[in-house]
Order: structure tokens, then C-alpha cells, then sequence
């Protein structure tokens, strides 16, 4: 048995899954970001798997990736920072504690 | 029987990072998940490296497991209390949360089964650092240059989030 693509797509999906358990019912605010983290990377996996397999001459999907991490890196930036920003308010990193803005 | 090696290798990176992620969504202390996040993002790497993306392996490496994590670290150890290590960490949807995950799984590796069967690579992986490099800087040159305003944007509001009320003119 060799490893072929959907053995790549699988573990992916995996991992997404993982990572919407994750951030439907985590509490604290940081570890939503670790899960949108984590669904992240299941889609770069995806993207990097489907470059190997699919167009082997070619590196759009890798490139891609670059693009993916560079967000994750400026959400993942703004996110702490608000996270910093209304835990010296608030106290806490709870998100049933953050009702500030009732609607 | 002369591809069992990477069959093996991919079965255990599979194997590390599913269990890495599910202690990263269950760990009860947030530090120590963050860790499991940062060895997680390392096997995601190795997985990138197995896949014969290279530069994107080493990239993954520094971006994430070197910059990410390590501001994420330092956010938890600023914004983490004693009491913490004792509240429970999920809210009261877990159940449904758990049966909505499970089921945009299933749904995805059925249809990844169905679609996608039986495609295995026919090349060999070969470096891609100079062809990525030409491809930034060439066909996806417009969006190189938006991501990097996209960056300035970030750092700036980042900046801004991070400034006390008096500063904040």
C-alpha cells in the first residue's frame, strides 16, 4: 500500500473537524485561535497535497501556502492583541465573560 | 513491498498529529495546549516535507512554530490566572459541537473517497525554492505586494490594540 492523495485529504478532514470541536467549545478565547490555527493548517495540507499529486510541474499550491501562513500570522497578531486589549478590561479570557456589547 | 517506509513514516506523523490536535482542543490547561499546538505545527512540517515542499517545510518552521507560537505563548503567560488550572475549559455545547465536527468530517472524507480514490504521485519531489521565488515574484506579484500592506495593516492595529486608554489620543 503506497500513500495516495486521499489518504492526504483524509487526515486533513480530520483535522478540521478537530479544529471546529475545538472552536465551538473551548472557553477561553486562546484556545479558539490554537483551533483556527489547527483548520489552518488542514487547509494548507490540502493545498500542498493536491500540488504534489495533481500538478507536480507546478508550485501555484505551495505559493499559496506562503499567502496562508502570512495571514495566519496577521490574524493571529491582531487577535492576541485584542485578546490583550479586553483582558485589561475585563479581567478575563472567558467568552461568556465578554457581553459587553450586548445586542 | 518496497514502499513500506514512507507508508510507515506517514502513518505515524498521521498518528502524532491527530492526537496532537485533540490535546489541543481537550488540554485543560491552555499553556499546555499551546505546546501540543507548537508540536503539532512541527509535524505539519514534517508532513510538508514528506509532500516534497520543502521551502514552504521551512517556512512552516519559522513562521509558525518560531513566530506564531511564541507570541501566543507569551499572550497566555500574560493573561492566565491560578484559578484557571481549575475551571473547565469547554462550554455546555460540547455534545452538539462535537456531533457537528464529526459530522463536516465524515462528510468531507466521503466525499474526498469518492472523488479523489486511488491518485498516487508519479514524479520524483524536487526542490522548489527557486521556482516559488520566481512564482512570488512573477505570476503572483499583485498579491505579494497586497499581503505585504496587508502586514502593515496588522502591525499597525496591533500597535494600536496594544496601547493603554491614556495613549490612545
Amino acid at each position: 500500500m503506497t500513500v495516495s492523495l486521499h489518504h492526504f485529504l483524509m487526515l486533513s478532514a480530520i483535522l478540521f473537524g478537530i479544529g471546529i470541536f475545538g472552536a465551538l467549545t473551548r472557553r477561553n478565547v486562546l484556545g479558539i485561535l490554537m483551533s483556527i490555527e489547527l483548520m489552518f493548517n488542514a487547509a494548507t495540507i490540502n493545498l500542498v497535497a493536491f500540488n504534489r499529486f495533481l500538478h507536480p510541474e507546478q508550485v501555484w499550491g505551495q505559493g499559496l501556502v506562503i499567502f496562508v501562513m502570512t495571514l495566519a500570522a496577521a490574524e493571529a497578531v491582531v487577535g492576541l492583541s485584542l485578546v490583550l486589549a479586553i483582558y485589561r478590561n475585563i479581567k478575563s479570557v472567558y467568552t461568556e465573560k465578554m457581553n459587553i456589547l450586548h445586542g | 513491498m518496497e514502499q513500506t517506509l514512507p507508508t510507515m513514516v506517514f502513518a505515524l506523523l498521521s498518528v502524532l498529529l491527530i492526537g496532537l490536535s485533540l490535546v489541543v482542543v481537550t488540554a485543560r490547561s491552555v499553556f499546555r495546549g499551546a505546546i501540543a499546538l507548537t508540536a503539532a505545527l512541527g509535524v505539519v512540517a514534517g508532513l510538508f516535507a514528506f509532500l516534497g515542499a520543502d521551502f514552504v517545510a521551512a517556512s512552516q518552521l519559522l513562521i509558525y512554530v518560531g513566530g506564531i507560537m511564541i507570541i501566543m505563548l507569551f499572550v497566555i503567560m500574560l493573561s492566565q490566572r491560578p484559578q484557571d488550572q481549575y475551571d473547565r475549559q469547554t462550554n455546555e455545547q460540547w455534545v452538539w459541537g462535537a456531533f457537528f465536527a464529526l459530522a463536516v468530517s465524515c462528510a468531507l472524507i466521503m466525499q474526498f473517497r469518492s472523488v479523489y480514490r486511488g491518485i498516487f504521485a508519479t514524479t520524483v519531489a524536487m526542490p522548489t525554492t527557486a521556482s516559488i521565488g520566481r512564482l512570488l515574484l512573477g505570476d503572483m506579484v499583485v498579491p505579494f505586494e497586497a499581503v505585504s500592506l496587508v502586514l502593515l495593516a496588522a502591525l499597525v492595529g496591533a500597535v494600536y490594540f496594544g496601547l493603554d486608554d491614556k495613549d490612545r489620543t
